[in-house]
């Protein structure tokens, strides 16, 4: 039987093909533990894993998704970016904008909001799950409190996101959240003016709020993932039954 | 392909002849069995979990695209300090708070009683150390059938408060003749320290439960409460923070 001589076979027997990937098509065990072994991406994954680990019913994909969702808001955040002048005389113009004139935006700015809803939720299940199936006793304490910290971070993030649009719903949401900051026992007016950045929410609080949300925290959200998942590796894998 | 099979190299007469391979027959094409070296109760992550991951990611993909097609996101006026809407919401995440807010000090709502409630969250595992139940949802019937006590527990007595404090009302009985602490202070939290020890109490009484179970009630009672403060916030405050049925309530998010 000879093997018949495709496109495919040309594209992958390539020098510059091979110089990109490493191994075989994965239909051997060797080269299913190579496609593994060999992605920067596809390592974070051990090459040989627990039956019940890939069990749907077991994580129910949540911590999977709460990463997509966090994905989907990376790209569709950097696209609305493009658009969007943090500032109080144009946000909310540039909203109305990407809503009514720029090339798929109103699609990027609702995925963004919906993958956003999406991602509380998802983690918030993810604790839950994590939870309900004692994946934070020994030796994985450590990685709980990773988590317990990413849940703030979504928080955070979802929080800073939503002043952006500069409407009615964004304005009294902020001011009715940094009034509660504001009510914190001591350093309760230092915090909400350290949020707000003036007496009043305006053009300090969006360019606050808008750095926080496109830099810092979803930089500090990966650098937490980053080491959330590694641990995971450390610590024996994803949980099971003894 | 099939496997190619080496013999084993090295000096001959190194392995003895009983222990020496022998090749029988070379078959062209692909083998049925493989030989592996998978534990019995282990998959390759290749194909097993990355096919997973991936349908996963195609059906939200798929979901939040026909999200987003179907329903647009809401953009209100443009932001307006001296226009007040009534009521005023925070995000739909942190409406529960803004619902305890209504029944007790802001800094006690606000500040207090999340940062207890993340503080508690975080030390978890610090409360139940035993390696009992791991991987096991609920970890054992009697898990379960705690787990379903505390939702009921909570879900009733949250939705109770609520209703007792709108139609009854700690601070409207009280207002003017007692000092402001008592109401604001001292009855929610003494309320919420009660009712948290009553669960245990009864917990420990009906299930003489492990740590973990005991654990497991409380943070129970935490998610149900959290779900139902978020939805009595979100959904059933209208105008004035006044309670309403949700089909009267504007949608705001």
């Amino acid at each position: 039987m000879r093997r018949e001589h495709t496109i495919a076979d040309r594209v992958t027997s390539s020098a510059l093909w091979r110089s990109i990937v490493r191994h075989g098509y994965p239909d051997t065990q060797r080269n299913q533990a190579l496609v593994i072994a060999s992605n920067v991406f596809l390592h974070l994954h051990p090459v040989k894993i627990k039956r019940y680990a890939t069990k749907v019913t077991y994580t129910f994909c949540l911590g999977g998704l709460s990463f997509f969702m966090f994905l989907v808001l990376t790209l569709t955040g950097v696209l609305l970016m493009f658009y969007y002048v943090p500032s109080t005389d144009q946000a909310y113009t540039n909203m109305q904008e990407i809503e009514a004139s720029v090339t798929f935006g109103m699609l990027m700015r609702n995925m963004h909001r919906y993958a956003a809803h999406g991602m509380v939720i998802a983690v918030f299940l993810h604790m839950c799950r994590v939870f309900y199936t004692g994946s934070y006793k020994p030796p994985r304490e450590f990685n709980w409190i990773v988590g317990v910290i990413l849940l703030v971070l979504t928080f955070l993030l979802s929080f800073t996101g939503y002043l952006l649009p500069w409407d009615q719903l964004a304005y009294w949401a902020i001011t009715v959240g940094s009034e509660m900051a504001g009510a914190a026992p001591i350093v309760g007016e230092q915090a909400q003016f350290l949020m707000v950045g003036d007496y009043e929410i305006g053009q300090a609080t969006l360019i606050r709020f808008y750095t926080l949300h496109v830099i810092f925290l979803p930089l500090a959200a990966a650098l937490m993932m980053a080491v959330h998942f590694w641990r995971i590796r450390k610590d024996g894998g994803i949980s099971g039954p003894l | 392909m099939a496997e190619t099979i080496q013999r084993p190299s090295g000096p001959a007469g190194s392995i003895s002849e009983e222990k020496r391979q022998r090749l029988l027959e070379l078959v062209r094409g692909r083998t049925a069995a493989r030989p592996t070296d998978l534990a019995e109760d282990e998959v390759m992550v290749w194909p097993s979990l990355v096919v997973v991951e991936a349908l996963s990611a195609v059906v939200f993909t798929f979901l939040l695209l026909a999200t987003a097609i179907l329903i647009n996101a809401p953009l209100a006026e443009i932001a307006n300090p001296t226009v007040t809407p009534n009521p005023s919401k925070a995000p739909w995440y942190f409406l529960n708070l803004q619902e305890l807010l209504l029944h007790m000090h802001p800094s006690l709502a606000g500040v207090i009683v999340p940062t207890i409630a993340l503080v508690a969250i975080g030390a978890i595992p610090f409360i139940d150390r035993s390696p009992l139940g791991v991987g096991i949802l609920f970890t054992s019937d009697k898990g379960k059938k705690i787990t379903i006590f505390s939702a009921i527990y909570t879900f009733v007595l949250v939705v109770a408060l609520i209703l007792f404090d709108e139609f009854v009302g700690v601070t409207a009985t009280l207002q003017g003749t007692v000092p402001e602490v008592v109401y604001q202070y001292i009855i929610p939290v003494i309320t919420m320290l009660a009712l948290i020890a009553l669960l245990g109490l009864l917990i420990q009484r009906i299930f003489q439960p492990t740590r973990r179970e005991m654990v497991m009630a409380f943070f129970t009672g935490f998610v149900v409460a959290f779900f139902v403060l978020t939805v009595v916030g979100t959904a059933f405050r209208g105008t004035g923070m006044d309670l309403f049925w949700p089909w009267d309530v504007e949608s705001a998010h």
